[in-house]
């Protein structure tokens, strides 16, 4: 079969009703969640694995993990766009992907353009949308069946390469960044061993015999770390919301945009296909690469709608294309790709090359419903651009609680244990601390969900060469990995060195 | 941001745990049937890389101690206090008093607490909360949850 009939079979899941209700509902929240402060795509993510468990509840397995990947697929994009909207009417970005969108995007909101900023950047997103699915489909295949060819020394290094481009890039600190992906790791290796069935760092506590459960980790880390944030620090400022205005965009501003969004998303694509860099950097490049292009630069951050344009359709291409080494290898490139990644091995589904022949429905449903899901964003973001403005006005009196006790009440639900509660209050503490002083928390996620796979690869590697570590740099493929993962950490370890700035991304 | 005073605190934490988890793998089997690499490899080596790590967090948090933070933003502490130990109560009490009860006791007390005033606004939106998740989890999605109180049904 080729691409062609997957891709409509794909289709066929996606357009079931339940999985359109799925995708719709995933889309709404997700919008909402980004647009609400304090919580962005990662804590939105996490915060909704429990209600989709919940949702899907009833399903069978295989269509239960399509429906609930659908769903948090589209809280992933809706929560990048949902971003946008505050950045363009509060100039405050809901997440660091639509920093640069603010530059151009609110000087247009202070000349009473917003509602063109809005629905240009809706535009770009959706148009971003359709070319990542587009790569997506025809990208899939091949990647997977050269993955498929990989044995357990090659996957070792490409995961560690991975990680090595995820901490390389996440945060101030690349020291603190490896700490956190080793305590991720170390965490990971709570509970029984997969592999010889014995019980580690378990001290005979029955609840520590299934490990930590990463969803409890990952909600304690962002959402309530990104609570306990806002209760302290309070915020006094209140900024006035810009008016939305005419939402149609004019001729003039669609034709201006057509190019800036076209090549937006194509960057975007590719960046977001390399592990660790991602959105942030892609609208960064994207805002740049324009303003290199254009013919009136100065226009530039006096709200050029090129500048809104362009970085939007580029962020949302990124989201779409870290699907790709997510499914297509089984290697998250972000923090939220790590978060959708622990929530489909929660599913029993191991995103890999293994997804396309043993879950083909998942993985081209989720294709295809991103197709879909990009739609309704447009459909639902160009009328409803009034109701989620007036969503920021959320006093956070009642938010912050009741972010609480959704989380509380998820994780919960899921794991039903009172032991898990603390846990996560506990996470929720690290989380603060940590995020307060520059740890960056994605890597840690990473280290969780890619650890146990690490240790099972590097493990059966070396049963199989006897316990000699010279396995990994004999297989040429595994050498060529570890070269790369070894340039990632030195390159930017060298430029600081020289003095040069290097461009972080401190994207989830 | 000055972080230094905090990551040599953190990398005796951090150097600490990697020492934990590096001296107990060393109580695990330390080998699989058929196989010479035992479960106990990787929690090591993990847990070297973790203590040498810390240890170069902590000779650059020495680097930076210098440069102080006068003007300290002020923290929301009593505020925060009182939330998390509503927070720790409610994760403590849920299988007890049920999660309607100390669902709703946890929002209305977080919610007086973030600002005053506004009771029946306050409870009326805790109730709300409370009611509706319960409502749609428990009848409309069939999931089991501890309602109300044991002695009570």
């Amino acid at each position: 079969m080729g691409v062609i009939d997957f891709l409509m079979q794909g289709f066929q899941t996606a357009i079931q009703p339940e999985n359109l209700f799925f995708a719709f509902i995933g889309v709404l929240i997700g919008t909402a969640v980004g647009v609400l402060p304090g919580i962005g795509p990662m804590s939105g993510v996490a915060l909704l694995i429990p209600v989709t468990a919940t949702l899907t509840g009833g399903m069978e397995p295989s269509a239960a993990a399509t429906s609930s990947i659908i769903l948090l697929a589209g809280v992933y994009y809706g929560a990048m766009y949902g971003g946008s909207t505050t950045s363009i009417l509060l100039n405050t970005p809901g997440e660091s992907s639509s920093v640069v969108t603010t530059l151009d995007g609110y000087q247009m909101a202070k000349q009473g353009r917003a509602g063109s900023a809005l629905s240009i950047a809706a535009i770009g997103s959706f148009a971003a949308g359709i070319v990542s699915v587009i790569g997506l489909a025809l990208l899939a295949n091949p990647l997977s069946e050269m993955a498929l060819r990989f044995g357990p020394a090659e996957y070792f290094s490409l995961m560690l390469l991975g990680l090595a481009a995820v901490s390389g890039l996440a945060g101030g600190s690349i020291t603190k960044a490896w700490m956190m992906t080793v305590t991720g790791m170390l965490l990971a290796t709570i509970g029984i061993d997969a592999v010889s069935g014995v019980a580690r760092f378990t001290y005979e506590i029955p609840v520590l015999f299934g490990g930590l459960e990463f969803l409890t980790v990952a909600v304690g880390l962002f959402a309530l770390g990104e609570v306990f944030k806002t209760i302290l620090h309070k915020e006094d400022d209140q900024e006035r919301v810009a008016k939305v205005g005419r939402v149609i965009p004019s001729k003039t501003d669609l034709k201006e945009s057509a190019g800036p969004i076209a090549r937006g998303s194509i960057l975007g694509f590719f960046i977001g296909v390399l592990p660790g860099a991602g959105a942030t950097l892609a609208s960064f490049f994207s805002y740049i690469a324009e303003k290199k292009l254009s013919k009136t630069p100065e226009k530039f951050g006096k709200g050029a709608i090129a500048g809104v344009a362009a970085p939007e359709s580029a962020n949302n291409a990124a989201s779409g294309g870290a699907m790709i080494p997510l499914l297509t290898l089984g290697i998250p490139g972000s923090g939220t790709t790590a978060i959708l990644m622990g929530a489909l091995i929660m599913y029993n589904v191991q995103p890999g090359p293994l997804l396309f022949s043993d879950h083909p429905d998942v993985a081209w449903g989720l294709i295809a419903s991103m197709f879909i899901g990009n739609l309704m964003l447009l459909v639902l973001n160009m009328p409803l651009v009034k109701v989620f403005a007036k969503i920021i006005e959320t006093p956070p009196k009642f938010l912050l609680p009741i972010i609480i006790a959704i989380s509380v009440f998820g994780v919960y639900a899921v794991q039903v244990t009172t032991f898990d509660l603390y846990l996560l209050i506990g996470f929720g503490l690290a989380g603060y601390l940590l995020a307060k002083n520059d740890y960056p928390l994605a890597p840690l996620v990473l280290g969780l969900v890619l650890g146990p796979m690490i240790e099972n690869n590097m493990r059966r590697a070396l049963t199989t060469s006897n316990g000699d570590f010279m396995v990994f740099i004999q297989n040429p493929i595994s050498a060529i990995f570890l070269v790369c993962s070894v340039l990632w950490i030195l390159i930017p370890f060298l430029l600081k060195l020289k003095g040069k700035n290097v461009v972080v991304n401190v994207e989830g | 941001m000055n972080t230094g005073s905090f990551d040599r605190y953190a990398s005796v934490i951090f150097a600490l745990v990697g020492a934990a988890f590096l001296f107990e793998s060393r109580n695990i089997a330390t080998s699989a049937y058929g196989s010479e690499v035992g479960p106990n490899v990787f929690p090591f080596l993990l847990g070297l890389i973790l203590i040498l790590l810390s240890v170069k967090l902590f000779l650059e948090s020495l680097k930076s101690i210098h440069n102080k933070n006068k003007n300290r933003e002020k923290l929301m502490i009593k505020r925060f206090l009182i939330i998390l130990i509503a927070s720790i109560l409610y994760a403590s009490l849920l299988e007890t008093i049920g999660y309607l009860i100390s669902t709703f006791i946890f929002l209305f007390l977080s919610f007086q607490t973030m600002e005053k005033g506004g009771w029946i606004k306050n409870a009326l939106v805790a109730g709300t909360f409370s009611f509706c998740v319960y409502f749609l989890f428990v009848v409309v999605l069939k999931g089991s949850l501890p309602g109300l109180p044991i002695w009570f049904s």
